[in-house]
């Protein structure tokens, strides 16, 4: 144990990795505080540079690039009222209203302090949660894997926050997309019409860039131009951090804890943790009245549970391969680069590097403090630059980038495809982080299920025979038919308050 | 750039009745009993079958708290500034970062990857409402700043063309 920890610090304390961190840490913050480009799209540009590090280096860019641009969504949310990131929608009203009442040093303080101690409650989970979790999952069989991957995707589709329906076709679309190519069961040419650049596959970095860079500058072509952030002197930013921690740490470790959770469950991220839980804080709170008018209560517990989702969402990623949130997705992408195969012989073989990864995400929520109150103070000056010179860079940093991957130019076809399918999807509703799923786990949820029909010779029992993949399949099916409940109780409970009103 | 229910659920489902149909006449592995053949055709049903639903309007009560949920970039979809006078032209804009990225696929082994770069940049940038006098500067230097980076520092091997960097 103690051995493994030194070996992981000799792992992480090297120029590279120094180095590396350091640079994601500030891009992260500036892409984070540049409203419309999010956290995801910040660590799918990164894809590209982290082909040229060493394997911890490049987890190290992701780790501090996500982190720092889900804490400095908040910047232009509580000055602008605009979220710089996804993540901070949800109570970006709610800093502004305080920014507005003078205390724009409180809300954008509490963004710092508690998204770090978020950061660092979600590693511990990542720590505690993942080592017995990699016992349990030694004895898994592809029955369980079938089942476990099926419940992944399933749990996707219900906390999307559109019709399940259109989140389940969303789902078929990636699975049927990851059907491309010649990797198969039986090793034919599938779905490539005769395309050579297609037997490889699609892969699933240049498809992500696509989805969340391209579409966006595309969106960005329709939506008008933010305004400038006025430019303001600060007073002390962490003063009075420490007073309310004191006063709301219940509201504090339940964010945490909720936090922990929805980054577990696959498909939902910092996003969906911090609506849940600022609508928690307000439903708990003894002063609900409050919300709306600048109250900090809401914003410290969505702050703390955005950042703890970044981390445990790593946790299904390291074990099983599958993503615990979008960034999660893209993370096992390199994971898979970089010779780290996701599963849970990860935590026996590679120990080390295992716990050079909760390190690096420590260092990267303490690193926070300092270069959050930093960007916080120079924010007036990196939002002066016009979205009409961000997006061209970006543009050409998705033209590069996804070329590079593979040396040809298919890979940039690829990202321009992505770009039209995720903007489409996106503009009728169809939830695109379900497709970004489907993607990523298509080959396994096929080699999966292949391999378990062929070793229970095409009968269905086996995979319900044995007692954690009953479980799990009871899950995965209860997932699948819970929209349906929820609609029947609707229908029942609607037709019962109608003639109650006609009364 | 909305379109009906009813046209994404027909697409979709034949969307997936082809792709079960491709699935289906892929030939079998010997002595196989499930090959490739398989996951296609459920997919391709699954899909086809959330089509129809959607069509019918399955699920679309759900729809409705999604009002409440900003854009990604935080911003209702507001509406377009000269949206009337342009009418539906406005909306082809959004197409134009995916056709500039297969104009990058087509041009760049030929002209080189600074003179597509600097095209690419100054078009994207026009279009987001930027004068000449930030465009072309900008056009100018970003093709050279991104090559620093990809081209020399991380060794991509990005097309010359008709103007070989200095490096």
């Amino acid at each position: 144990m103690l051995k493994t920890l030194l070996d992981a610090f000799a792992l992480i304390s090297t120029w590279e990795v120094i180095i590396a961190m350091f640079a994601a840490s500030v891009y992260g913050l500036v892409i984070g505080s540049l409203p419309g480009l999010s956290a995801t799209m910040a660590t799918a540009l990164l894809v590209p540079v982290t082909f040229y590090l060493s394997p911890i280096a490049a987890i190290a860019t992701i780790v501090a690039a996500s982190s720092m641009a889900i804490f400095s969504g908040d910047i232009p949310g509580a000055l602008l009222r605009i979220p710089g990131t996804p993540a901070s929608a949800a109570y970006a009203d709610e800093a502004y209203a305080m920014t507005r009442k003078g205390q724009a040093e409180l809300a954008l303080g509490a963004g710092v302090w508690f998204s770090a101690v978020g950061g660092i409650a979600g590693v511990l989970s990542l720590m505690i949660l993942a080592p017995p979790l990699a016992e349990i999952a030694l004895s898994f069989s592809t029955f369980e894997y079938f089942w476990l991957a099926l419940l992944g995707l399933m749990c996707a589709t219900l906390v999307a926050r559109s019709s399940p329906v259109k989140a389940i076709a969303g789902m078929f679309i990636g699975l049927l997309v990851s059907c491309i190519g010649i990797e198969n069961p039986g090793g034919v040419p599938r779905f490539t019409f005769g395309i050579t650049d297609l037997f490889g596959g699609i892969e699933p970095i240049p498809a992500l860039v696509g989805v969340f860079a391209v579409a966006q500058v595309m969106r960005a072509m329709l939506t008008p131009e933010p305004p400038p952030l006025p430019r303001r002197k600060f007073g002390s930013i962490m003063a009075g951090q420490w007073k309310l921690t004191k006063l709301y740490h219940w509201q504090m470790t339940r964010g945490n804890i909720v936090g922990i959770i929805i980054g577990v469950l696959p498909g939902a991220g910092a996003d969906m943790a911090a609506w849940v839980s600022y609508a928690m804080s307000k439903r708990f709170s003894k002063e609900p009245e409050k919300f709306g008018t600048g109250h900090v209560e809401g914003l410290v517990e969505a702050g703390a549970s955005n950042n703890a989702s970044i981390a445990s969402g790593w946790v299904p990623s390291l074990l099983f391969g599958i993503p615990g949130d979008t960034i999660a997705a893209i993370a096992i992408g390199v994971l898979y680069m970089k010779g780290l195969n996701p599963g849970p012989t990860l935590f026996t073989e590679k120990a080390s590097s295992m716990y050079a990864i909760y390190l690096m995400f420590i260092i990267a929520n303490i690193l926070m403090i300092p270069l959050g109150i930093a960007m916080i103070r120079v924010a007036a000056y990196i939002l002066l630059a016009p979205r009409s010179t961000v997006m061209p860079i970006i543009m050409l940093c998705c033209a590069v980038g996804s070329f590079a991957i593979g040396n040809n130019m298919f890979g940039v076809v690829t990202v321009a495809a992505f770009g039209v399918i995720g903007y489409v999807m996106e503009a009728n509703g169809y939830p695109v982080a379900a497709m970004v799923l489907g993607i990523v786990m298509g080959t396994m949820v096929e080699q999966a299920f292949v391999t378990s029909l062929i070793k229970s010779d095409g009968s269905i029992l086996p995979f319900f025979e044995r007692p954690v993949a009953a479980i799990l399949a009871a899950m995965a099916i209860g997932a699948l038919l819970w929209p349906v409940m929820v609609w029947v109780w609707r229908k029942l409970k609607q037709p019962q308050t109608v003639v109650a009103t006609s009364r | 750039m909305r379109l009906p229910d009813s046209v994404t659920g027909s697409f979709l489902v034949v969307l997936g009745a082809a792709a079960a149909y491709g699935g289906w006449i892929l030939p079998p592995v010997p002595g196989q009993p499930v090959g490739p053949n398989v996951f296609p055709l459920l997919i391709g049903m699954g899909l086809a079958l959330c089509g129809l639903a959607i069509v019918f309007g399955v699920g679309h009560s759900f729809e409705e708290e999604e009002e409440l949920v900003p854009l990604e970039d935080g911003q209702a979809a507001a509406p377009p500034p000269q949206g009337k006078l342009q009418g539906k032209l406005y909306g082809l804009r959004a197409l134009l970062p995916p056709a500039l990225l297969l104009f990058y696929v087509l041009a760049a082994d030929r002209l080189g990857f600074i003179i597509t770069a600097a095209i690419m940049v100054y078009v994207t940038s026009t279009a987001l409402g930027a004068k000449w006098k930030l465009a072309l500067p900008l056009a100018a230097l970003s093709p050279f700043a991104i090559h620093l980076i990809f081209g020399k520092l991380l060794r991509v091997p990005l097309p010359a063309g008709l103007l070989p960097t200095p490096w």
